[in-house]
């Protein structure tokens, strides 16, 4: 099949490469890393791929014999450093092992008749340093399904999650004898895990004179090598339906021990191997060979926006969608798509996710960035949904419900270590989602204990714990998003808002936005469900949704480009916000019956969703548009919960008239109200007779008040 | 037999052997094809379907593994419960100047020079294990004649192989090639039965003390199956499949396993040694194919659904439910629509067409006499049935949801791994106040996400992966059940206790083949009939707010499945009225 390869050759342009390589600022890279391990400053020579696809004189031969014999060429490669291998440049201290270097090489000079291969040291014994060929990272790696038989040998690159990791124990790689006869030091390189030690002295001395000398394993100066093995196993998202994921070994040596632990979800270039076998199951070698992947590199994944790295491809997709102008809108529509209407609550959900700079002021004191959601509503209108479909999309999330949450809770408990005995600190949710988003559901029944921690959690963002001798703080630097249920688990529409949301206002204020889902009785809505339903039903589908919802990967991209973005309010801005907060300031302390609290708190939701705004318009500047937008937004928050119209609906009616008639009975602080009195009240809101009394009569039941019978008078109990 | 030069029964393997050697022989460069099929395949089918040898093929259990042929072709029918992954092998190598192949064999039937020239394939492993809870109706053992069949073979087979063995066995030179060859390979060669005198001794020696060489039991027979050149996707977890293959026995292979530990491996440890072939035989596959209920029906009487046929089938079922639910006419019919549900689609996170059922008002009393005569029943009708009390301790104590075990490398089966299509009963009557624990609360959720997803989280340590399951969960408790929330719940009222009755196996098996042909018929709804349950859905929702998408979606469902019970595949108006009827007459009961 192929012709024979000319080593030589290969190993004269292995030098080439390494001694002429000059990376993108024009630096001698691989020389200088050659330099660096030659004063020991370095124990690893890595090679990338990538640079020998860049080099000026790429022999796209050469490359491909490198990717498909790599571990062949990792010994080319490690040949022609070692003819590359600079002498020190700065003075460092010798240890034992260039002690005996030195006198091996003092042996070796006298003793000239060295042509026997056992006592002709192996290069690998002089080696201080190992090479890694890393695989290029332009292509998305192969999940552990996709690497097959062809790709024994190559050089793959895999992600996956480790499941186990043994013990790093020492591998053998040159086993060093000394013979009892003759005094020589006899080499065998070791290439597998196991090995037949050598007994009898094959020396040229022990062999003419037929002295069977004793060899003896001198452990002290054999080569020894860091090896572990590890189990990857492929990520969930990679198992197609109904299937199993599928694992791997993994063998680590030297630099790459350690650098693993099970749960790390990592990607690997490597060497896809079959395992040699050794001694009994030898026989049967040819038949059934294992795998095994030899690591050449390790790298972590990491679910920050921040270390979320654009492609090439991806970047422009991005800037092709800032352009549109409408792409506020497309990103709040293709959050949890499949979810009907709702425009403005996922529109907030966005914000959320984009959340607004960090700011430290000088005197240390920091003004959070992150934005808090609750979401409060009746039962059945798809908040979960939305809550799992943001953590989905959110690069770091945790999901928990108010009561759900283990022993630690949400916020951090001191538990003892069952393995050390040791007192050890351990994150409850809000800690673990660090950096990213708390999705909490049924907020409303959570334990009181946490509910206290929240506070701290929503305005300082951090998690203090003075337990078992422990005193710390934990960053939560999370946005909280929150889903409760009201008072009764219904809504109702007879009592004021503060009475149905269960939570006390201080917790209330944290919130940047509260949205309250009613689910409304209308036919169009209705009508919406049935159709729905049967369509579902009928096609085994969703119905179109009449827009191409962006993906979820799209939208993550577009959302860590836009955190990077650290937007300012312009001078001339400044003065737009303090009047609109004064006039709403203005408009609560005119109102009788004030909704809200408008505090300090209030300015910096504004200020914060403005910045979000700014920051999905990839705009460095917050403009007057954002400002308008925040507003309406928290009018919008405001009008889920204090919509007039629903006030006027006629369900709503009766629990009107009777607010009409117990606040006006308050102002006047009797308890007795005469039934023309109140007629003359409720119609000047512009209600029925008819109206009053279906309300007196229901009230009355319920035993909010006494009506005379005659002259239906009322008295409130 | 039929003018080929070998059996493709008692050797399957001189089949591949032989097509092998003519594939190369007309050109073919084993570097090419790459594991793919060289024609034996459809030999085999040939010989099976065509000729209709298939019900010559012994099917492997715990009592056919007896007497069963290392070497001869098996049928095995049974749900994939874990995968293995892949193995890799070498498919093809070159001895002196002729390819070889190792397809379908655990060991090389010749010996190997460590130089020769090889590719290397992969194949893919299955754990698979009979279907949990099938009924003793829906087992098929091998008929009579194959038994007595293989026993003749046993008694003459020695001269027969013997003729085959010296005309397959020309080219080797056993002579020269035992020097060069390391003793193993002799060995290895003696396994594969290539040695005349040798295949004699293990031949009698596997047929008198094969009980103690197979050491397994009935309840967790297990078998390896390797299967070869299928798309990822024809096979699934959780599948029932018949695959029809080579049985091989290779005792060396087990001793190998056994000193395996001499050699020190930490993570090392092969899935593989826990599974010695002493225990779990293994089954080269040739063909497999995907079995449904209606493969479990053997002689069914009808063949063609006919409208009568299936109407008196209907009323006949309807009756016995009845019979068996005392008299209650509503539960009956919710029981059979119940019977009828399965899993026809998936939308976002919903399940489509499941139909649980939760009767109530069951006392300690009154379950052990319809409980019991319900779960007969079923047993009988259905051919995968299992039940279980739901009480504190089973909860906080059992396993639900497989696991995977990464110190043996092994998907850990639990009670909720099920096949396809599986009928579960759950008797929550039997729970009483207690604490559940960590493992408790967590199977409370598998169950109720069972009930409401119809899919169950197989638990990998490091992430959770939900398997869809198409499971009919039947609920029998005293007042509804909070924990898992029914689809339809039914309080239950029986007006007499009927005597046990006698029913003759021809209904019965009249009954399964109505409940599994019906209940793969498909459906539909026509745009006018649509129009007319918006409007009814519309309708019924201003009367009741409290009424939700999930109760349109679950009367929709009983619609579907009173239509198909009538062994119609379009929805008509009357069926309609009745399922809105059924569902009048429940929501009376239940505001009792």
């Amino acid at each position: 099949m192929a012709k024979q390869v000319d080593f030589a050759a290969e190993k004269a342009l292995a030098r080439d490469f390494l001694s002429n390589f000059a990376d993108a600022n024009g630096e001698a890279k691989y020389f200088n890393i050659i330099q660096d391990v030659a004063n020991r400053k370095l124990r690893s020579v890595q090679i990338e791929l990538e640079d020998l696809f860049n080099y000026k004189d790429l022999d796209e031969e050469f490359l491909r014999r490198v990717t498909e014999n790599t571990k062949r060429y990792l010994v080319v490669f490690a040949d022609a450093i070692d003819e590359l291998m600079p002498e020190q440049t700065e003075a460092f201290q010798d240890d034992d092992h260039d002690i005996l270097m030195t006198q091996r090489s003092e042996d070796a000079s006298e003793n000239t008749e060295g042509s026997d291969p056992f006592q002709k040291m192996p290069s690998e014994i002089k080696r201080f340093y190992e090479v890694y060929i890393k695989a290029s990272s332009k292509e998305r790696p192969f999940t552990i399904r996709e690497v097959k038989a062809s790709y024994i040998g190559q050089l793959v690159r895999i992600s996956g999650i480790v499941t186990r990791c043994s013990d790093v124990k020492p591998l053998m790689k040159v086993a060093i004898y000394t013979c009892e006869e003759c005094g020589f030091e006899i080499y065998q390189e070791v290439t597998a895990r196991v090995f037949m030690p050598l007994f009898e002295c094959p020396s040229g001395r022990c062999v003419t004179n037929l002295t069977k000398g004793n060899l003896i394993l001198q452990l002290r100066a054999s080569k020894f090598m860091k090896f572990q093995e590890a189990k990857i196993q492929e990520l969930a998202e990679h198992v197609p339906k109904g299937h199993i994921p599928r694992t791997m070994t993994v063998h680590l040596r030297g630099e790459l021990t350690r650098t693993v632990a099970p749960g790390d979800v990592v990607e690997l270039s490597g060497i896809f191997l079959p395992i040699p076998y050794t001694g009994f199951r030898a026989m049967r070698a040819g038949l059934v060979a294992d795998t095994y992947l030899e690591a050449m590199s390790v790298t972590h994944f990491k679910k920050k926006y921040e270390d979320y790295n654009l492609e090439k491809d991806e970047e422009e997709q991005l800037a092709r969608l800032a352009e549109d102008g409408d792409i506020y809108n497309k990103l709040a529509r293709s959050l949890a798509p499949e979810i009907f209407g709702h425009e403005d609550v996922k529109k907030a959900l966005l914000l959320l996710l984009v959340g607004a700079p960090h700011r430290k002021l000088k005197d240390g004191m920091k003004i959070r960035g992150d934005l808090h959601v609750c979401l409060m509503g009746d039962p059945g209108v798809a908040k979960s949904q939305l809550l799992k479909h943001i953590i989905n999309v959110a690069p770091r999330g945790v999901y928990t419900t108010g009561r759900g949450s283990s022993g630690v809770g949400l916020t951090a408990a001191v538990q003892k270590d069952p393995v050390t005995n040791e007192m050890v600190l351990e994150g409850g949710a809000l800690v673990l989602a660090d950096m990213g988003i708390c999705a909490i559901d049924e907020f409303d029944k959570m334990d009181e204990s946490d509910r206290t921690a929240i506070h701290e959690v929503m305005e300082q963002q951090t998690v203090s714990i003075a337990k078992a001798g422990i005193t710390t703080s934990l960053n939560a630097r999370t946005a909280v998003l929150a889903a409760a249920n009201p008072a009764w688990g219904r809504y109702d529409m007879r009592r004021t808002p503060a009475e149905n949301i269960n939570l006390p206002p201080a917790l209330l204020s944290r919130f940047d936005l509260l949205w309250l889902i009613l689910d409304r009785a209308d036919m169009d809505s209705d009508l919406e469900m049935a159709r729905h339903v049967v369509y579902v039903h009928q096609n085994k589908e969703s119905p179109a949704l009449g827009f191409t919802p962006l993906e979820p990967s799209v939208l993550r991209a577009y959302i860590s480009r836009a955190r990077k973005i650290s937007p300012h309010v312009p001078k001339e801005l400044e003065e737009y916000i303090a009047s609109a907060y004064s006039t709403i300031r203005q408009d609560e302390a005119k109102s009788n019956a004030p909704h809200s609290y408008t505090t300090v708190r209030t300015l910096l939701s504004i200020l914060r969703i403005s910045a979000a705004l700014a920051r999905l318009r990839f705009s460095e500047t917050v403009a007057q548009s954002d400002v308008d937008e925040a507003l309406r937004l928290m009018q919008m928050s405001k009008f889920s919960l204090y919509s007039e119209d629903r006030q006027r609906s006629g369900l709503d009616a009766i629990s009107d008239i009777y607010s009409i008639l117990r606040d006006e009975a308050a102002r006047m602080n009797k308890i007795d109200i005469s039934y023309a009195n109140a007629l003359n009240w409720i119609s000047r809101k512009g209600y029925s007779e008819a109206q009053l009394k279906e309300c007196l009569e229901e009230y009355a039941s319920l035993n909010v008040w006494q009506i005379h019978p005659n002259t239906f008078d009322i008295h409130v109990s | 037999m039929v003018g080929l030069p070998f059996d493709c029964l008692s050797n399957p393997l001189g089949a591949v052997r032989v097509t092998f050697e003519r594939a190369i022989a007309s050109g073919s460069d084993p570097a090419s094809f790459d594991g793919k099929d060289w024609g034996v395949i459809d030999v085999l089918r040939e010989c099976l379907f065509d000729q209709g040898a298939l019900t010559q093929v012994p099917i492997l259990d715990h009592q056919s593994i007896g007497w069963i042929q290392p070497n001869s072709l098996v049928r095995f029918r049974g749900m994939v419960q874990d995968m293995l992954g892949n193995e890799f092998y070498v498919g093809a190598f070159k001895d002196d100047s002729m390819w070889r192949t190792n397809k379908f064999a655990d060991v090389a039937s010749f010996p190997m020079g460590s130089s020769s020239e090889n590719r290397i394939w992969e194949r893919r492993l299955l754990h698979c294990v009979p279907v949990p809870g099938q009924s003793s109706w829906s087992m098929q053992s091998s008929s009579e004649s194959v038994i007595s069949r293989s026993k003749k073979w046993m008694s003459q087979h020695g001269e027969k192989r013997l003729r085959e063995d010296d005309a397959e066995s020309y080219s080797m030179a056993p002579g020269d090639e035992m020097q060069e060859s390391p003793p193993g390979c002799k060995k290895m060669r003696e396994g594969d039965c290539h040695s005349p005198l040798l295949h004699e001794a293990v031949a009698e020696a596997s047929s008198s003390k094969s009980s103690i060489e197979f050491d397994t039991d009935s309840n967790c027979f297990s078998c390896l199956v390797k299967v070869y050149d299928t798309m990822e996707s024809d096979v699934k977890l959780n599948d029932v499949f018949e695959f029809i293959g080579v049985f091989t026995y290779n005792p060396e292979l087990m001793i190998q396993m056994d000193e395996s530990d001499e050699v020190p491996h930490d993570l090392y440890e092969e899935s593989l040694v826990h599974l010695p072939p002493n225990k779990v035989p293994r089954l080269h596959c040739f063909i497999q194919r995907k079995l449904a209920v209606h493969d479990f029906i053997h002689n069914s009487p009808v063949t063609e659904p006919v409208p009568h046929v299936i109407r008196g089938a209907r009323e006949g079922l309807l009756d016995h439910l009845r019979s068996v639910l005392g008299n209650d006419c509503v539960a009956a019919q919710c029981v059979l629509l119940h019977l009828l549900s399965r899993v026809h689609g998936r939308v976002d996170s919903a399940a489509l067409g499941k139909l649980s059922l939760n009767l109530t008002g069951f006392s300690r009393e009154s379950i052990s006499v319809f409980g019991n005569q319900l779960r007969n029943a079923t047993q009988s009708l259905l051919p995968f049935t299992q039940s279980f009390p739901l009480t504190v301790e089973y909860l906080n104590s059992m396993s639900l949801a497989p696991r995977k075990d990464y110190k043996t490398n092994r998907l850990v089966t639990g009670v909720l791994q099920m096949a396809e299509g599986t009928h579960l009963t759950i008797d929550e009557t039997q729970l009483d106040s207690g604490i559940l624990n960590s493992t408790g609360v967590s199977n409370t959720r598998l169950l109720k996400n069972l009930l409401e997803c119809q899919k169950v989280e197989y638990d990998f340590e490091y992430y959770k992966m939900e398997m869809p399951a198409d499971v009919q969960l039947l609920i029998l408790s005293d007042g509804k059940s909070n924990i898992l929330p029914a689809d339809l719940v039914l309080p239950f009222q029986p007006s007499a206790v009927s005597p046990s009755m006698n029913i003759s196996p021809e209904a019965l098996q009249t009954w399964r083949w109505y409940l599994s042909s019906v209940r793969s018929l498909s459906h539909d709804i026509d745009p006018e009939m649509q129009k007319v349950l918006e409007d009814d859905l519309v309708a019924a929702r201003q009367e009741d707010r409290s009424l939700g998408s999930q109760d349109f979606s679950r009367l929709l469902t009983m619609a579907r499945l009173i239509s198909v019970s009538f062994g119609e595949t379009r929805l008509s108006f009357d069926h309609w009225q009745m399922a809105k009827e059924l569902e009048r007459l429940r929501k009376e009961r239940l505001k009792q």
